[in-house]
């Protein structure tokens, strides 16, 4: 146990460190990831006084500001750059051998240094997170009585979604990523895969935007909890009664990709080295 | 005039100096540690005409370097250089018409197409006129035995037969004068061998001018007869190839050929035993000791031959880099202190 | 002379790109798909969004076949400076990187010019004919709408095309001089996504940002950093959604030009600052 501490420990290092040597490229990247919400801010503002000031889709002009904020928070937790194509590459180069050799399971390994990955990430951006939520925070005063600024169950279920956006986005890309067993060139596969989450993650727009039965459709797929959801929850639009249904579906969904990854994993690997590499 | 002429080049650059530990990299964000690093310090040197010339020394001893200042890739911290009347780094377009240089570990055509391609490319770009294209590509490729290969993607092509297309690449124009970075690095002995030949005959055939770095010896000697060797950005030695010997090795070996399998015992006392199988020793013997020594052997020993050789160019060469290494190493451990020659903060000699 | 060297070495560049695309056809067909599936996905967006609204902004004019106009625009630009410039620029790093930029300096050629344009993008032209396509639709629904239809002059076209052009130009000048700064950042994985956000305030008509917030933003992005000029020049010119504005859109397109020619000088001076630093900090 201490010395799988003692591992997860000198990766966290690892990647602060990797992350500071490039004082450029690290000022400029925290700073900008925050642009785009501006252009969207200015455009949903444009929209909303095009119409006048009625509520769209149930959501007034702060709750759109509100929910692109939350969307980056989620996004945050859930994005795994690099992870599916990193695991295809190393299919593809044969680095995937050192797993059937090393007392290694690889599917670990990835999960504990992404983990770091991220709990370094989040140790520098929460500087700017914090600062860009303190400017903004005009937009969440007019919040419902069921947001996660008044009710502390709704902020229980954003942390717990959360969380399990973070399990779901790296097991999801994870069994993406291992399709590289059967299939040498995923590249294809991946961006259709991006293409859907950005635009059906809810990132783009809140889903509540969607006339049916595209609503319902996008409702019933996994890819909602990596952006919309937890934000959804933030914001009051989710009602207590469905709450717990709701966490425990995209608990399912987490389970569902955990155990989908360590087949698709050992029938891989079987697969794999039955062809001797 | 000559067509290289090389004056106190010196280049030192700056590297970053990572630190170790998070908390250094932390500071590293804010104030950075820098160090100098002088690759080369101070080369004066002529080439003529025609000549072909080696540059040997051990990695990191500046031979990149300084064939990438005459190339003008990069410009110089100090002094003066002059290829063809041009002074490399301002790369006028007249001089860069005029030169090519081949590097073993990087290649320069497209990976995904055949190298005819490229070939097409280079054309264009250097604006040679067709015939004369077609006529040196088929001469070339004629000479390296390539010319079946020229509408196979790159990528599948072996490493020799890759090499064999960047040197024709590059000498699609015609150059003067040819910089040559390591052209046989990784290539194995009949492939190495067939570039030599090639090398050869082409600058003899057409007497341009070749400035060549390689770490394999049997390259220099089939190719070069003036070797320049390099170490720790200073130019050691200058000359022929055995004058490396003649001025690096102040010994001779002595193989000696004994009539008895016994009388060899003794004759640590003449010179180091290389080696001894009886009835044959070799000896290395002080080259000044050469026929006091010699004849004492003879008197007192009945040996039936005598062959009196140089030692092996490599073991020279090699015990040259390590005395070199050695000298400037303590040499930069007076003057700053640190274990490493090549980090001092003073400035370019 | 000069330039008949240039232009057959382009053609060079552009006939070498597309044997290579052409030995990887299936690749390159998914490449194509895959960038229309993009544009489909953001028409879909902007569709939704006019589900929900007559116009972006008030007053502005930017309806929805206005704004379709405005978005074809933006996939000509953006088609364009991929197929032309962005994995040569994105590759220009790299070649700082690993020494391979040391070629392009031996040739007898403007080095610039060898960096920009050494492989051709085929695959995103795509995106050209994509918004050839919306912006012929558009322009249709624009001109049989029955209040105030629109007619669309030869000169407009001619103007539309040369703006457009400009676009391309203002857009290249800030990539190549946003990656010429790698030299200087040791390695630059961010400038991508720099340049992504960048232009994504390009990707709006400009009336959008108002306000006290929105003004000096529109001032930075119209007069420091050009790229609002990109698209809302051309898209104005042809869908003109402020027909009494006339006498502003004037003095921009007048200050478009100015933009592009400036940012090509900057971004030349930029390239070979950086090339002089290469020169001399690597060894």
């Amino acid at each position: 146990m201490s010395a799988r501490i003692a591992t997860w420990w000198t990766i966290l290092r690892i990647c602060l460190e990797e992350r500071l040597v490039y004082r450029g490229d690290f000022a400029l990247g925290t700073l900008m990831r925050f642009l785009p919400i501006v252009t969207q801010i200015f455009l949903w503002y444009a929209i909303f006084e095009a119409r006048g000031s009625s509520a769209l889709a149930g959501y007034s002009y702060e709750e759109f500001v509100a929910y692109y904020l939350l969307t980056m928070v989620s996004r945050a937790f859930s994005s795994m750059p690099g992870l599916a194509s990193g695991i295809t590459r190393q299919i593809r180069d044969g680095e995937i051998k050192k797993y059937l050799i090393q007392p290694v399971d690889m599917l670990g390994f990835l999960f504990l240094s992404r983990f770091a990955h991220k709990i370094a990430y989040y140790s520098v951006a929460i500087g700017p997170f914090a600062l860009v939520f303190f400017l903004c925070r005009g937009y969440f005063h007019n919040l419902p009585a069921e947001a996660a600024t008044h009710s502390p169950a709704t902020a229980a279920a954003f942390a717990a979604s959360l969380v399990m956006s973070f399990v779901l986005g790296f097991y999801l890309e994870a069994s993406l990523g291992l399709i590289g067993f059967w299939w040498l060139e995923v590249s294809s596969l991946l961006f259709v895969y991006m293409l859907f989450n950005f635009f059906l993650s809810g990132h783009m727009f809140p889903l509540d935007m969607l006339p049916q039965p595209w609503r319902a459709i996008f409702d019933a797929i996994p890819l909602k909890y990596l952006a919309y959801y937890p934000a959804a929850v933030f914001l009051g639009k989710v009602k207590h009664a469905d709450l717990a249904i709701d966490l425990c579906v995209q608990f399912a969904w987490v389970v569902f990709f955990i155990g989908l990854s360590r087949f698709m994993f050992q029938r891989g690997l079987k697969r794999y080295s039955g062809f001797g590499g | 005039m000559s067509i290289i002429e090389l004056c106190g080049l010196s280049k030192s650059y700056r590297v970053y100096q990572k630190q170790e530990g998070l908390l250094a990299s932390l500071r590293g964000l804010f104030r950075r540690e820098y160090r100098d690093v002088h690759a080369v310090r101070g080369i004066d040197l002529r080439v003529e005409q025609g000549e072909f010339v080696a540059f040997l020394g051990p990695n990191g001893a500046g031979k990149t370097t300084t064939l990438k200042l005459l190339s003008g890739v990069i410009s110089p911290s100090g002094g003066e250089a002059r290829v063809m009347g041009h002074v490399p780094w301002k790369r006028e377009n007249a001089y860069r018409r005029r030169f090519a240089l081949v590097m073993g570990q990087k290649n320069q055509l497209w990976w995904d197409l055949p190298a005819q391609e490229s070939f097409r490319l280079h054309q264009q770009i250097y604006r040679i006129a067709p015939e004369q294209f077609a006529r040196t590509r088929d001469e070339l490729t004629g000479m390296l035995g390539i010319g079946n290969l020229l509408r196979q993607p790159v990528r599948e092509l072996s490493l020799g037969e890759r090499m064999k297309m960047e040197l024709t690449a590059a000498l699609l124009h015609s150059p003067d004068v040819l910089f040559l970075d390591e052209p046989t690095i990784g290539l194995d002995v009949v492939a190495q061998h067939k570039i030599q030949q090639f090398l050869k005959y082409y600058q003899q055939h057409r007497q341009i001018t070749i400035l060549l770095t390689s770490h394999y010896m049997k390259d220099v000697a089939a190719l070069c007869r003036r070797v320049v060797v390099i170490a720790k950005g200073r130019i050691e030695y200058n000359g022929s190839l055995n004058g490396i010997i003649d001025s690096f090795s102040g010994h001779k070996v002595v193989t000696l050929q004994f009539a008895t399998d016994q009388s060899s015992a003794g004759l640590e006392r003449f010179g180091q035993i290389v080696e001894d199988q009886p009835p044959r020793a070799k000896l290395r013997v002080e080259r000044s000791a050469l026929t006091r020594t010699l004849a004492a052997i003879l008197a007192q020993y009945a040996v039936e031959d005598v062959v009196v050789e140089d030692p092996p160019l490599e073991e020279v060469i090699a015990s040259l880099f390590t005395q070199v290494e050695r000298d400037s190493g303590a040499e930069a451990q007076a003057a700053s202190g640190t274990d490493s020659a090549d980090a001092s903060t003073a400035g370019v000699a | 002379m000069e330039g008949m060297q240039y232009l057959r070495v382009f053609l060079t560049f552009a006939r070498n790109s597309l044997i290579r695309d052409m030995t990887f056809r299936a690749n390159f067909i998914l490449e194509s798909i895959a960038s229309l599936c993009w544009m489909l996905g953001n028409l879909g967006f902007y569709a939704l969004i006019f589900t929900h609204t007559p116009y972006i902004g008030r007053d502005s004019g930017w309806g929805q076949y206005e704004f379709f106009v405005f978005l074809s625009t933006t996939m000509f630009v953006n088609s364009l400076v991929q197929t032309f410039f962005m994995a040569n620029v994105d590759e220009f790093s790299e070649l700082i990187r690993t020494g391979g930029l040391d070629f392009a300096l031996l040739k007898p050629i403007d080095t610039q010019f060898v960096i920009s344009l050494r492989k051709i993008d085929w695959s995103s032209l795509v995106n050209f004919f994509a918004g050839a396509g919306l912006l012929v639709i558009s322009l249709h629904k624009l001109s049989v709408r029955p209040d105030n239809p629109l007619h669309v002059s030869p000169t407009m076209v001619a103007l539309y095309f040369i703006y457009m052009l400009c676009g391309v130009a203002i857009l290249y000048s800030l990539m190549i001089g946003l990656s010429a700064t790698s030299i200087w950042l040791g390695r630059n994985q961010t400038l991508y996504d720099f340049w992504f956000y960048i232009t994504n305030f390009s990707r709006y008509p400009m009336e959008i940002y108002s306000g006290t917030w929105g003004r000096p933003l529109r001032w930075v992005f119209t007069f420091a950093v050009p790229v609002l000029v990109v698209v809302n020049v051309p898209a104005r010119i042809l869908a003109q959604p402020l027909r009494p504005n006339s006498s502003l859109s004037f003095s921009l397109a007048a200050f478009a030009i100015v933009a592009t020619v400036a940012s090509l000088l900057g971004s030349r001076w930029i390239f070979n600052r950086a090339l002089l630093s290469y020169r001399s900090a690597s060894s």
